[in-house]
């Protein structure tokens, strides 16, 4: 076998950066998020307002959904940079955003933001669905694995759920998807922790 | 599970990213390879071998062959 430590090889054998796609891939997370609080809460204010023929709500819903679109857009970019992992926080953000108790007492405002929510979450999930197919053997075993360790760490959750039933506020199905959502992202963050940095078997 | 992915690589002066693009999955998982930090498929395995020409079983080799098999 050749050494293996003249200065051509040491570069080949230097692992490859790609601290620049996950930084792009956080910052177009960032943005994706903000967008998607600035234009939940223009919908909001447009739809508290909405039989105020003074207020400018027509004004706010066209910035609302050019938010909307702001936020989609930076998901495609996110995307494309390999930072598919993120989806799974950001649909956790939408479904609490687009949660229709936050639209008001207003029944046309609530369905709209009720559809909203299950839109935005349906793309997410399909979008993610589709990302999963085209992965690799090793970041789809990061998936399933990081989902199994997420139901693991439900359990104690949900037994103190039920423990301190009495004391905690009133459980709703839009907090239990979204407590799944982002307990799998933590799984995928520990299992890709593991395989990138976890000790050889 | 060994193996002499990393030796193999750098012969042909190959990145990771470089050979990872080769055999359609990601740096991740040749790193993870390389490391010993997870076995591939049989189906990778095999797209291993082919690509650097050798038989799976001399890149691929158990802990208790005490490393003789590396080339």
């Amino acid at each position: 076998m050749r050494a293996l430590h003249s200065r051509q090889e040491a570069r080949v054998l230097k692992l490859d950066s790609s601290a620049r796609s996950s930084l792009a891939g956080v910052v177009w997370f960032a943005v994706a998020a903000l967008a998607s609080v600035v234009g939940s809460a223009l919908g909001r204010l447009a739809g508290a307002h909405t039989m105020d023929p003074a207020f400018p709500a027509r004004l706010l819903g066209t910035c609302m959904l050019a938010s909307f679109v702001v936020a989609g857009s930076s998901i495609w970019r996110m995307v494309r940079c390999r930072a598919d992992s993120w989806l799974l926080p950001l649909a956790a953000l939408n479904l609490a955003l687009l949660e229709p108790g936050r639209a008001g007492d207003a029944t046309t405002w609530r369905a709209e933001w009720a559809v909203g929510g299950v839109a935005a979450t349906a793309a997410a999930v399909a979008l993610f669905g589709r990302l999963l197919a085209r992965t690799d053997e090793l970041q789809r075993r990061i998936y399933i694995d990081g989902a199994a360790l997420g139901l693991l760490m439900a359990l104690p959750l949900a037994m103190a759920y039920a423990l301190f039933e009495s004391w905690l506020p009133e459980l709703r199905a839009q907090w239990v998807t979204i407590s799944l959502l982002l307990l799998w992202w933590a799984g995928w963050l520990l299992t890709s922790f593991r395989y990138r940095y976890g000790t050889t078997p | 599970m060994r193996n002499s992915l990393r030796v193999l690589r750098a012969e042909r002066r190959w990145s990771q990213a470089e050979l990872a693009d080769r055999l359609g999955v990601s740096r991740q998982t040749i790193n993870a390879i390389e490391t010993g930090r997870y076995d591939p498929s049989l189906p990778l395995a095999f797209a291993i071998g082919r690509l650097v020409g050798q038989p799976v079983e001399r890149i691929f080799f158990d802990d208790d062959d005490g490393g003789s098999r590396t080339p």
